[in-house]
Order: C-alpha cells, then sequence, then structure tokens
C-alpha cells in the first residue's frame, strides 16, 4: 500500500540537501583516459576487485574537507572490520546511502571510546538532539538520477557477491575509504566515468537511464 | 577581416570537428563544475522512524483544499518534505485523479509570500505582534463586542470547521455568519428545492445519453469538476453520449461540446422553454404536465424562440429532437444562466425540460445527505456578499471575521465593500497569505496552509455514498508563528463558552467528535476508537451508506423574462471562471498562472475575448487594448478574437487585477469583477455575475498578446485532417 498512519510527530527532519555558496575558482586539471587508466591500475591494487566487476576507470584528488567530527572511517572499518552497510544502511534499499543517524552511532559509543574527544563531542551532539551538520563529499549532479540500490543490486546480491566484502563494490566508486579518517573524494564521479564501467559491466546506455 | 572567407559548408565543417572534441572531453570533464566538495551540508536523522528511508516517499491520505469539491488527495512524504500530491482512489468524488488546481497545491503550501506571523495595525500599517497579545487584544473586543455586532465572513465551508465556527458565532450570541463564493451554483440549487424537492440532487451525466448544459461547465467550474470530469468520461465511452453546450462564451466544457450554441445572454430560459414546447406539441414528452404550464409554454413557439435567443429554428427543433431520440437526457444550468437577473426562471425553464422528458428519478436522482447535520457543507454564494455589503453599509458590524475569503478583491466595486469596511472598528483576517482583504483587517492570523492543518470535510455535492473526507496535515509547519484554523477558532471559543476547555488543541478535538460519531455514518470503522481512528487516517476518506428517497416533481408555469436592449452599453460582459486561477484564490500559484487558458492558452495575464465580427466593426486584433467600460467602472486589457463567443459579449476571465496577494499576483491583469453593476437576480437575491451591460472601446495601445501556441490555424499544413460537418453528417451519420 502506498500510505502509511500518520502520527503528528512523526517528522524528525532528515536535511538532505541544501546551501550552494558561491562557486570557486576551478583548479582540478582535465584528465586524459590513457593516463588514469594507469594510475587507476597502480591506486586499486591494495583494495581487490572483485571478479564478476570490470572496475570504472579515472583518479581525482579529492579535497580534504573538514567535518564537524573527524569521522575516522579507518578506525571503523579497518581495524573493526565492520561492515560499509552496516552503517550506511540505505544503501542497498534507496537512491542514497544515508548517513547513520546520531542514535546508531550511540548504540556502540553510550559503552566504546567514551573516553576520546571526538566521542565526547558526537554525545554532547546527543544529548542535544542534534546531528552532526556532515558536509557531503560524494555527490552527482541534481540532474543526474543515481541509485545505490540497483548498483548494490547487481553487483553484491544478484552476483552472489559475498556482502561481508562488499566494500570492495563501494570502492570501486568510493575508492580506499578504509584507509582514511573523513572521507576524500578520489574517484571522478562524472559521466565518463560512469559510462565507461556501463560499458564494461552491460549497464543501460540510454540517455533517459540516468538523466530523466 | 574582409579576407578570411569561410563558406557556410567549411563553418560547419569546422563547426563539426570542434563538436565531437568537446564530446569526446566533456564526458571526463569534472564534475566540480556543478559540485564542490564539502560545500553542502547532509544531516542525518537523530533517531529514524522505522518506515522511513531517505530517498523513498511515504505517502499520506489528506483532502485538497484548493476548491470547495472535496476531493480525496494522497501526498508524496520524503525527507519530512511535501513533495507531490496524487487523487485518492478511495475518494467516491475524485476515485484517484486531480485536477491542475489540487496538483497546484503545494505551490500554495510553500508560497514565498505567506504572512508568517500575526500582525496587528498601528497607525496606517500593520505591524507584527506576538500571539499572546493578539488574542489578549481579540478576546478583549470579544467580550466588549455584543453579538449582533459581530459577523463571520467565510468562503463555502464544511465539517468540524464549519460546527466550531457556528458554534462560536452562537457563543457570542451573533447569528452573522456570511458564507460567500464568486463561482457557486446557488440557483440551480434553488430550483431544484423548490421543483424536485432536493437542493443537491445528484446527477447521472453516466446514465445519460444526451446532455444540454446550459451554461454549466460541469468540466471546468461547476460544483465538483474532478468529480463529473469522471462521470463525463463514463457518458461518452460505451454508446458515446452526446453533449450540446448553451453558453455566451465557450468554456472547457463548451470545447468538448458535440453541438455549441452561443444564444443571445439572458434569453437561455427562453431556449430550454422553446425546446420543450416544441417537445410537447409533438407529443415526444416522457411526462405529462398540467394544463397551466402548457398554456404557458404555448407562448414560446419555435419562431418566438429564434426571435428572442438569435438560434435558429432549424437548431432549436433539432435539440427538441435529440432530446426524444436520445432518452436518457439531461439538463443542466450553471454560472452564465444562473447569473442572470432572470437566472431563477431561466434555472426553472432548464428543470422543467427534465421534468417532461421524464429524467426525475432517472439522471436526476435523490443526493445523499450526510446524516449530522451540522457538518453538512454551507455552500457559498453571492447572495451573502450582497447582505454582507448591506449590513456594511448600514453599520451593523463592529467586529469582523475574514477566513477563506476575500470580499475586498471579488465584491463588485459597487457594492462599495472596500470603503465601508471602515465602518466595522475591528476586522481580523485569518489568512495564509497577504490577500487585499488581509491588508484592510486591523489583525491578521497567520494560518497554517491545508497541508500543515488538520481538518474534516464534507462536500456539498455528495457522490454515490455519503462521504466525508479527512485533511491531514501532510508535513511540519514551515512557520513556528502559524497556527491551524481549528486551533485558533477553539481559543476564540474559550473566551465566551467552558465547553471546550478540555481540548487542548484541534487535533484532540477532530479526533474525538470523529471517533463519537453515532454508528451510522462511521459504518465503514472497526476496532477500538484508536485503532478506527488510524484507519480513517490510513484510508482519508469515510465513505457511509446511501441515502436516497423518492423525488416529487413540482412542475409549475414559467415566464422567461425578456433582455432590454441598452443604447449606452450594447455589449454583455462574462466575467468568465476558469479551472485554474478560480476566482482569483490562485493567481499567487506561479504553476496556475504558467498553466495556459483552455480556450484563448493565453499565460500571466488578462484578456478580453471578442468574437472576430465583432473584432473586425471595432478595428482591433490580437493585443490591441480595448477598454470595457460599464456603469460602475471600466478595465483596459487586451483583444482575444475567438469565434467561440457570442457576438454581442466581451468575456474578461476573472483571476487577476489583484493589488496585493503576493509577488505573482499583484499587478497583473485587470479584475472584471470590480466593474459589475450591482444587478441581482430577482428571485433569490443572487448577485447577477453575468448581467452587466458594458460598451467597447479602441485604445491606441498595443503588446505582443503572450499566449501558448502562436497560431490557431495549421496554416494549410493538414497535420490533423478535418471533414465538415456536412460530409460529416452524411457518411457518419448525425453530428
Amino acid at each position: 500500500m502506498r500510505f502509511t498512519v500518520h502520527t503528528r510527530n512523526c517528522y524528525l527532519r532528515y536535511c538532505s540537501t541544501i546551501f550552494y555558496k558561491s562557486s570557486r575558482t576551478i583548479s582540478t586539471a582535465i584528465y586524459f583516459a590513457l593516463a588514469s587508466f594507469f594510475i587507476a591500475s597502480y591506486a586499486q591494487a591494495e583494495l581487490p576487485v572483485p571478479s564478476h566487476i570490470v572496475a570504472p576507470v579515472g583518479e581525482h584528488k579529492g579535497e580534504n574537507v573538514p567535518q564537524p567530527i573527524e569521522f575516522p572511517h579507518n578506525t571503523h572499518v579497518k581495524d573493526n572490520k565492520i561492515n560499509c552497510m552496516y552503517c550506511h544502511t540505505y544503501a542497498r534499499r534507496s537512491k542514497v546511502a544515508g548517513i547513520p543517524p546520531t542514535s546508531k552511532c550511540m548504540g556502540c559509543h553510550k559503552m566504546i571510546a567514551t573516553d576520546k574527544p571526538r566521542i565526547q563531542k558526537l554525545t554532547e551532539y546527543w544529548e542535544n538532539g542534534e546531528s552532526p551538520r556532515w558536509k557531503k563529499v560524494h555527490d552527482v549532479p541534481d540532474y543526474v538520477h543515481f541509485t545505490h540500490e540497483k548498483h548494490i543490486r547487481k553487483f553484491v546480491f544478484d552476483a552472489n557477491f559475498p556482502v561481508e566484502d562488499v566494500q570492495q563494490v563501494c570502492g570501486l566508486c568510493h575508492g580506499e575509504i578504509r584507509e582514511m579518517t573523513v572521507a576524500e573524494k578520489t574517484k571522478p564521479l562524472n559521466m565518463g566515468f560512469c559510462q565507461r564501467c556501463h560499458q564494461a559491466n552491460g549497464g543501460p546506455g540510454d540517455c533517459w537511464k540516468c538523466h530523466k | 577581416m574582409n579576407d578570411i572567407k569561410v563558406n557556410r559548408r567549411g563553418f560547419l565543417k569546422a563547426l563539426g570537428w570542434g563538436g565531437a572534441g568537446t564530446a569526446l572531453t566533456a564526458c571526463d570533464l569534472p564534475t566540480t563544475i556543478t559540485l564542490e566538495e564539502g560545500k553542502e551540508e547532509v544531516v542525518a536523522y537523530v533517531v529514524p522512524e522505522e518506515y522511513v528511508i531517505p530517498g523513498i516517499g511515504v505517502w499520506y491520505a489528506s483532502t485538497c483544499t484548493q476548491c470547495d469539491a472535496g476531493c480525496g488527495l494522497h501526498g508524496r512524504v520524503r525527507e519530512g518534505r511535501i513533495l507531490k500530491v496524487e487523487g485518492n482512489p478511495d475518494s467516491l468524488i475524485n476515485n484517484g485523479s486531480t485536477c491542475l488546481m489540487g496538483q497546484a497545491g503545494v505551490q500554495n503550501h510553500y508560497n514565498p509570500d505567506r504572512v508568517t506571523q500575526p500582525m496587528m495595525r498601528k497607525g496606517a500599517g500593520l505591524q507584527p505582534i506576538s500571539w499572546d497579545d493578539a488574542m489578549a487584544e481579540l478576546s478583549k473586543r470579544i467580550k466588549s463586542t455584543s453579538g449582533s455586532k459581530i459577523a463571520w465572513v467565510s468562503g463555502s465551508v464544511s465539517g468540524h470547521q464549519s460546527v466550531l465556527i457556528s458554534e462560536f458565532l452562537s457563543s457570542v450570541g451573533s447569528k452573522n455568519h456570511f458564507a460567500h463564493e464568486t463561482i457557486n451554483s446557488s440557483v440551480w440549487s434553488q430550483v431544484c428545492a423548490d421543483m424536485i424537492g432536493d437542493a443537491e440532487p445528484r446527477l447521472r451525466l453516466d446514465k445519460a445519453q444526451i446532455i444540454v448544459s446550459f451554461g454549466a461547465d460541469f468540466l471546468g467550474t461547476w460544483k465538483s469538476p474532478v468529480h463529473f470530469a469522471g462521470e463525463y468520461a463514463k457518458f461518452r465511452s460505451g454508446q458515446r453520449g452526446m453533449l450540446v453546450q448553451v453558453e455566451p462564451k465557450m468554456t472547457l466544457t463548451g470545447g468538448n461540446a458535440d453541438l455549441w450554441i452561443a444564444a443571445n445572454p439572458g434569453t437561455e430560459g427562453a431556449l430550454a422553454l422553446g425546446v420543450a414546447n416544441f417537445i410537447l406539441d409533438r407529443g415526444w414528452n416522457k411526462e405529462n404536465v398540467p394544463g397551466t404550464v402548457k398554456q404557458a409554454l404555448a407562448a414560446y413557439d419555435v419562431d418566438t424562440v429564434a426571435g428572442l435567443t438569435g438560434v435558429p429554428a432549424t437548431k432549436i427543433q433539432r435539440i427538441a429532437s435529440l432530446f426524444s431520440e436520445r432518452a436518457p437526457s439531461l439538463a443542466i444550468a450553471g454560472a452564465t444562466v444562473e447569473g442572470q437577473a432572470n437566472g431563477y426562471d431561466a434555472a426553472s425553464a432548464v428543470m422543467l425540460l427534465n421534468i417532461i422528458m421524464g429524467n426525475i428519478g432517472n439522471t436526476i436522482e435523490a443526493g445523499n445527505k450526510f446524516p449530522e447535520r451540522a457538518l453538512r457543507a454551507k455552500s457559498g454564494n453571492t447572495g451573502d456578499l450582497v447582505k454582507f455589503a448591506q449590513g456594511l453599509e448600514d453599520k451593523k458590524f463592529d467586529l469582523l471575521f475574514f477566513s477563506n475569503s476575500n470580499p475586498v478583491y471579488t465584491a463588485p466595486d459597487a457594492l462599495r465593500v472596500k470603503e465601508n469596511l471602515s465602518n466595522a472598528s475591528f476586522k481580523v483576517a485569518l489568512t495564509q497569505h497577504p490577500d487585499e482583504t488581509a491588508l484592510a483587517a486591523d489583525l491578521v492570523l497567520p494560518l497554517y496552509s491545508s497541508m500543515e492543518d488538520w481538518g474534516s470535510h464534507v462536500p456539498a455535492y455528495q457522490p454515490e455514498k455519503v462521504s466525508l473526507s479527512i485533511q491531514q496535515p501532510l508535513m511540519e509547519p514551515l512557520y513556528k508563528d502559524t497556527r491551524g484554523f481549528g486551533d485558533v477558532m477553539l481559543s476564540l471559543l474559550k473566551v465566551k463558552s467552558n465547553a471546550y476547555n478540555k481540548f487542548p488543541d484541534y487535533y484532540s478535538y477532530l479526533k474525538t467528535a470523529m471517533v463519537n460519531m453515532p454508528e451510522s455514518v462511521r459504518s465503514g470503522l472497526k476496532g477500538s476508537r484508536d485503532q478506527m481512528w488510524t484507519n480513517l487516517l490510513q484510508n482519508g476518506v469515510l465513505n457511509a451508506g446511501s441515502n436516497t428517497p423518492k423525488l416529487t416533481p413540482k412542475p409549475r408555469a414559467i415566464k422567461a423574462a425578456t433582455v432590454s436592449k441598452n443604447s449606452e452599453y450594447p455589449m454583455h460582459l462574462v466575467p468568465s471562471a476558469r479551472l485554474g486561477l478560480w476566482d482569483g484564490r490562485h493567481a499567487n500559484i506561479p504553476w496556475l498562472q504558467e498553466a495556459p487558458d483552455q480556450i484563448s492558452k493565453v499565460v500571466w495575464g488578462s484578456w478580453a475575448e471578442l468574437h472576430p465580427s465583432t473584432a473586425g466593426k471595432l478595428g482591433v486584433q490580437n493585443g490591441d487594448f480595448i477598454r470595457v467600460s460599464s456603469a460602475s467602472g471600466s478595465i483596459e486589457t487586451q483583444v482575444y478574437v475567438h469565434k467561440g463567443i457570442h457576438p454581442n459579449v466581451v468575456a474578461v476571465p476573472m483571476g487577476q487585477g489583484h493589488s496585493a496577494y503576493g509577488r505573482y499576483a499583484k499587478d497583473r491583469g485587470v479584475n472584471p469583477l470590480k466593474i459589475l453593476d450591482a444587478v441581482s437576480e430577482e428571485k433569490t437575491g443572487e448577485l447577477a455575475l453575468y448581467a452587466t451591460r458594458v460598451k467597447v472601446t479602441k485604445t491606441n495601445k498595443s503588446e505582443v498578446l503572450v499566449k501558448m501556441g502562436g497560431s490557431e490555424t495549421q496554416l494549410g499544413r493538414g497535420f490533423v485532417r478535418t471533414v465538415s460537418a456536412d460530409q460529416f453528417r452524411r457518411t457518419e451519420g448525425e453530428a
């Protein structure tokens, strides 16, 4: 059914959008396909590419984006082996992967590492009933319809790929997140990058599939 | 410079290579062109709701309040924001459909010019004030004003909002509730009440084989347009029904008709009587009418009626024979007939046709009535506006409340509403937008939008079952200093009555009232009271059983008064209504300003429709400005020349010409309602909106008329093949 029960207090805001500030000078260079091929093969040596996928080709030198809390992806992913989709739980259900709700962070951090300053800052947010205002790092323009759900379905669930290794699939577009503290953009996520992967892996080639 | 020679071919070649080069590299341009890392914020939920997934919409049921038809809605909510509405398939009124006004409801809600805080008049201007101070001032005024001096002006209102207004007025001892709607069908309702004993009968368009509509734009603006559009689709499918439309200016319904007839304005009643007479003469009638009725009809022989109406005798005979050949039939009367000085008689003549053709109990059934009388709709009309204006003139009111009504804009200047407002010492506007009435008020109370508020609606035109529709918020209020209509009503009630103290807000009142309704009303709801309420919110609508008593036709002798000639003001003014801007309430919605008029295709402005022969005589063409003057005032607007109008009529659409009402509405076009004469319908006291006589003069000004679709012909290119009506009739049967 399309509808659901409404009660008055049912909206907790998930603000997904919002402020464009004035655009800055573009300092990034244009990438040539050949060069990026070699760099890509070198950079991806660490994280294995699943055998059923041809990795998309392209590199990007991301900026260091300061976040309200310097979230250590490495501690969570590399040291503690937490699955990407444990926190980014909407990736397999929706177009967006979702930033984990504060309640999810606090599920562990009520007990764990409560003496660390970053966790104390997080606890402060939690006690004020707020979420940290994270800065967006990975995004595609509004005229591109990208959905995590379909990509995860094709490359993980339909391919019977082990879910515990899902970071190999995520890493195709998000890079070596397990080595980073706060996320950095290391793949260009532009049309050439998408298009090469679609061609190599049999993704749809119609314009309107992404530009609807 | 001149030495460099690039021919066209060379230029295109260069461009082609350049373009290909650009295309190859463009895919790999960094997306930083459009997106910069770390510039947008993304904020997660603190605690997520179980069923909420970011990126995936959740649908809630509610009710459309863009007009008073009461269509059920489903609203798609994503990340706490309402993004889109669709019709509720469980609603028997709209069966899952919406019109363009319903779709544009989200822009009413997100309108950037909403009133966001209470304001009180200090000197010449309105100054912000707190809710506490506003309510304190208001309760002081309510206590110090005698009940008979308090009046409430609203639009059509039903359900528990209507109950609260009545309760408030009775708590202060006032009987002055005026429900005003410019677009209404109150004359028809009065005729129905008098001639068949039911003011709001159910019209079975789907059963009819022929519909003859005398000015009723039932696909656009008459009663319940979305409902009738659905019934009309049934009428046209299967054995295709035939639609005949009699009206001075082509409407959306007229544009769909098989036969479109422009009778002389004000003579439509005579036309109906002529048809009735012809039918009785030939013995084609299904029911017999008393001798007196027959005798009165005898005066309307075909030739006399043809002379009176300007409709050729052959056409009158053809309509009459269609009536008899294509039973069951249905004849209805709408705005352009109701809105004449003889509107009641003309609509009665149309109803007499139904009686003669045996349509009562067949295509006209008794309408369903909501069992709880207090919740039934108070349909707005213009009679109440006239009474209100008179009361204001006579200084009868001290404390005035306006809700869902903008009489300063909709009332003709001849009624002097704006000038006489100063006769009332304190005027309160409960409003969502800074409309003309709000700006003339002493206290402005900002309301939730209909997508933020609670409500219940029992539309006047009830479908096959008794229906009530629940309006539940589709998102949290955008502005913290706005309040719900019901919440404000409860605070007003608490000034003089203790009966409502147990309800902290309108939500609790509405819930209590709904779950405690008699068994007969909430028959479809099961379980505990909380479960019933949950079910009701989930469905959005309550469809109880039907109650259909038998109708008894009361035919009577009718004389249709003729329309006199007026040499100073020779033409008739049609202030035409359309699905879109409606009576002007939607002029602040850019989508609806942008949506072209269904006939002229004009956007974002006003125009005056003229017949080609009239325009030719006047020497004007599309885009030229003309002055339309009545005894009460004049307006200037651009000409649109169209064949779908009576040569003696000028039609100016209502909806534009706002002097306030936000950035999209203000100072755009003209308001034809302003220059209407204060002519009343003789029997009902309704304002005769279509009885104003005007003259049209040319001005020197001319501008491009902004409309979609540059040309009205195919310029000989034959995109759509056509055959002449004559040829069609010969080869395909009647047309």
